[in-house]
């Protein structure tokens, strides 16, 4: 007898529906699952076997075939044990006929015939959703990852012996997850940070208008502190982005238990020794990388010099294009990839440079510590702001006066709400994905702040790229200030805190870098 | 190396001076191993005229950096040779400051005259060729330049100079490898005074203890040189070889400097004037500007990033970065390294 239970496989981010269609035929006993299947997925024939016996199923001696189709579609995981259990049942008899019929399976089994979680539940009923099913049947840990998908029933089951209930119409019912905690709610705060108000300043900034960001200063210093906290001032996930990001981290199963659905930016510090592909994605049959877990929130890079020079080219092009394309043999993905990049780096070996009472490095170690980032990286970083080391004064001053979370998130919203104003309809979100063409649209400025941009492009030989850099951080300070058009302070901000081609090179050759005015510079 | 289509016309101006041309310095007879000829690009120095020798550390600190340039800038404007090293730092920037004056200084490689080390110098490379200056080396044209090559190429820039000024040095350093040559050929030694707490200044301030000559100003090494300064001109002819600066931008103090030193001691920076004189050398539309006064004020030679100019001055960040970026552009701050911030 044959029958087909609808389940789904992850491809990418999104759910390919699948059909697992179960025979039962006369023969030489015998259980065999095709269809393209990874060996987990072959696997599942030992626990449904061992599952059904052990809760006192018994299987006829049959010939048992399972087919998973489409056949040309890789097949991964454990989330096909349960719909292969239900397609057996159905087609033995222990199930009527064509009551799961309008419903999506997913789920692991344990031998004892409990059911386990599995990853990928959210866009599996996104998916079962726009096939038209009408229930989709997870187990009983996901319900609420999965309930979050208005316009479909989600029934969660803990065991077999609930789904064979619920196919005859009895419902299994199972006590309330704890309400959602409060996503405003973080552990840290931009107030633990004493002093520091050019580095607030410049998160502030780069949270406004989503502007990758460099720190650089000494070890200690609390570059890591302010990375972590950028993701407390940026605006919480929209629906839309919420979605986005959750179906994200349900795939690769880190959908922390009882939330539906996640509502904070995420924040993700990999360490400086993470291979390209663990960065990116990839694999043989490819995965989301740390760019993907990163997409809507903070990607923040620790030690960058330290990277492998491969890995670090690697981002270079979701930097640019805000999703990264994996192709491998066993297939080709494309993972978004939009997030805001947080790089932290020592200014030389030994983290003290341009201290030179403390920094002994040599000018060479220096120049060749910076030179380990390439051009057409940093060319990518909008903001670069100097981390000084802490005084002790202002370590232990009890300053009430220190800037919270709370009140850079309403400035950061203020920001936001403008931008998303004035690009409506044109595809852009923020301000730092002006192209060129548009920056000339959306950027006026007064005179005086003409003149600034043009002095600085003469002084402080600006590429047309770093000229756009300073015109894009401009905008968004602009836009913290509630003004329509750009002035020179905007602009006198935004070159002070651009990002040069060395990030903190010392000049020691006349007109070599950085401002040449005060020497006339070399002529030639 | 120089790029290829540059390189044929470059070697053929190479000339070799070996010790029977009547080029080769006379002086070098003096001294013990001096190399059997000299490589030259451009001109060789003028054995008439008064020459100093100012070397110092490659990795120098702001203050290094515009001491080193003020007084190539003051010497070369009163007639002296200026010769040194073209290494990173201060040798660059003494080279550059002669450059500025109009006189162009002389450099003796570690390498051949051909290749241009460290190649972030080739501007400065180029003016000197160009500008009536010259390139000397011992070592063959194309010689790369080895970590050997550089300590025994010093001994070429002491027996040139008449005075060896070292600008900033470590307690170990290539400098004072220069020193020792320039004390065993009997030369005179000047060093520029710093910090205790400095260690780049701690080798110059161990020659002064050692008893080389303090070199606060110019005038004292031109005095040593034994070239009277003519207090009328000095000031005018200094203050139209600052180009690019303002206007009152002069050298008050200086004209007395040589008449009745001791009243003068306490002007810290002749070259720059004092504090005060600066402040009031601020242009008009700034002098009126509280803001600009107090940004100013706060400013040392020592480079601050925002975060502590921000501290010192208590001024909103938008408004200082406003100022900060008005007084770079008209040279009165110097941003190196990038996000750092110092007087010039």
């Amino acid at each position: 007898m044959f029958c087909s239970i609808l389940s789904s496989a992850i491809s990418g981010v999104e759910a390919v529906p699948v059909e697992v269609e179960a025979d039962v035929s006369d023969g030489m006993p015998y259980f065999t699952i095709v269809g393209y299947v990874s060996p987990q997925v072959k696997e599942a024939q030992e626990r449904v076997r061992t599952a059904f016996r052990n809760i006192g199923i018994l299987m006829a001696p049959k010939r048992i075939t399972i087919n998973l189709a489409p056949g040309d579609l890789r097949k991964d995981g454990t989330r096909f044990d349960l719909p292969i259990a239900a397609a057996v049942l159905e087609a033995m008899g222990y199930i009527g006929k064509d009551s799961l019929r309008s419903a999506m399976i997913l789920g692991e089994l344990h031998l004892d015939g409990t059911i386990e979680k599995v990853a990928g539940v959210l866009p599996s009923v996104i998916a079962a959703k726009e096939r038209g099913c009408s229930i989709c049947i997870v187990p009983a840990d996901n319900a609420a990852e999965g309930g979050a998908v208005e316009g479909i029933r989600v029934i969660g089951v803990k065991s077999i012996a609930e789904l064979i209930a619920f196919s005859k119409g009895r419902e299994p019912v199972h006590a309330q997850d704890p309400a959602e905690p409060d996503m405003e709610d973080y552990l840290v705060d931009f107030s633990d940070i004493h002093g520091q108000t050019a580095v607030k300043r410049a998160a502030l900034i780069a949270a406004s208008g989503f502007h990758n960001l460099f720190l650089s200063g000494p070890p200690g210093s609390g570059k890591s502190m302010t990375a972590e906290r950028i993701p407390t001032i940026l605006p919480p996930l929209n629906e839309e982005e919420s979605l986005e990001v959750s179906k994200i981290y349900s795939v690769v199963g880190l959908m922390p238990k009882g939330i539906p659905l996640i509502r904070r930016r995420p924040f993700r510090a990999p360490h400086h020794s993470i291979t390209p592909t663990a960065l990116c994605g990839g694999g043989f049959y490819p995965h989301p990388g740390e760019v993907t877990l990163a997409h809507r929130g903070v990607l923040f890079l620790d030690e960058i010099p330290e990277m492998s020079p491969a890995t670090l080219e690697m981002l270079r092009q979701p930097l640019e294009s805000h999703e990264i394309t994996i192709s491998r043999l066993g297939g080709t993905c494309v993972y978004p990839a939009s997030f805001l990049l947080v790089a932290a780096a020592n200014p030389c070996p030994c983290g003290y440079f341009p201290d030179t009472n403390r920094c002994y490095c040599t000018h060479r170690e220096v120049t060749d510590y910076q030179r380990k980032l390439s051009k057409a990286f940093m060319d990518r970083i909008d903001l670069k702001c100097d981390v000084p080391a802490v005084s002790y004064e202002s370590l232990t001053e009890r300053d009430s006066h220190e800037i919270s979370s709370t009140v850079m998130r309403k400035k950061v919203r203020k920001a936001i709400a403008l931008q998303r104003e004035r690009y409506k309809g044109t595809g852009i979100s923020f301000n730092s994905a002006l192209t060129a063409a548009s920056i000339e649209k959306y950027c006026t400025m007064t005179e005086d702040a003409a003149w600034t941009v043009r002095l600085a492009f003469d002084k402080l030989g600006l590429s047309a790229r770093g000229y756009h850099h300073v015109v894009k951080v401009a905008r968004t300070i602009a836009d913290l200030d509630g003004q329509d058009q750009i002035n020179d302070a905007h602009i006198s901000e935004a070159i002070c805190l651009r990002c040069s081609e060395n990030f903190s090179a010392p000049m020691q050759i006349p007109g070599s870098n950085s401002i040449r005015a005060g020497y006339g510079g070399a002529r030639t | 190396m120089i790029s290829d289509y540059r390189q044929d016309e470059i070697l053929q101006q190479i000339r070799y001076i070996n010790q029977d041309d009547p080029e080769y310095p006379e002086r070098f007879q003096n001294y013990q191993r001096m190399p059997m000829g000299l490589y030259v690009l451009g001109r060789m120095p003028d054995p008439d005229k008064k020459t100093v020798a100012i070397v110092g550390a490659r990795y120098c600190s702001p203050y290094g950096r515009a001491e080193a340039s003020r007084f190539g800038e003051a010497l070369a404007a009163k007639g002296v040779q200026i010769i040194s090293g073209m290494a990173y730092g201060i040798d660059s920037w003494a080279l550059h400051g002669a450059l500025q004056a109009g006189k162009a200084p002389f450099a003796v490689l570690g390498s051949g005259v051909d290749v241009c080390y460290p190649k972030e110098s080739y501007t400065i490379y180029r003016r000197m060729i160009r500008e009536g200056g010259g390139i000397l080396s011992e070592f063959e044209p194309g010689s790369e330049p080895a970590a050997w090559h550089f300590p025994i190429r010093n001994r070429i820039i002491s027996a040139f100079a008449d005075i060896v000024l070292v600008v900033e040095a470590k307690l170990r350093s290539g400098s004072l490898i220069t020193a020792d040559y320039a004390l065993s050929q009997g030369k005179t030694i000047f060093a520029v005074p710093g910090r205790n707490m400095d260690a780049l200044s701690q080798g110059c301030n161990r020659l002064i203890s050692q008893g080389a000559g303090i070199a606060w100003s110019p005038e004292v090494i031109l005095e040593e040189l034994g070239m009277v300064i003519e207090p009328e001109k000095q000031s005018d002819e200094l203050h139209k070889n600052r180009k690019g600066k303002l206007p009152g931008d002069g050298v008050p103090g200086q004209q007395t400097a040589i008449k009745n030193r001791e009243e003068n001691v306490s002007a810290p920076r002749s070259g720059n004037g004092t504090w005060k004189e600066r402040t009031r050398n601020l242009p008009q539309k700034y002098a009126h500007a509280e803001d600009f006064q107090k940004v100013f004020g706060k400013l040392t030679y020592d480079p601050q990033n925002l975060d502590a100019l921000q501290q010192r001055t208590g001024m909103d960040l938008t408004q200082l970065t406003r100022v900060l970026v008005q007084l770079t552009f008209s040279g009165f701050v110097l941003e190196s390294p990038p996000g750092y911030y110092s007087r010039t």
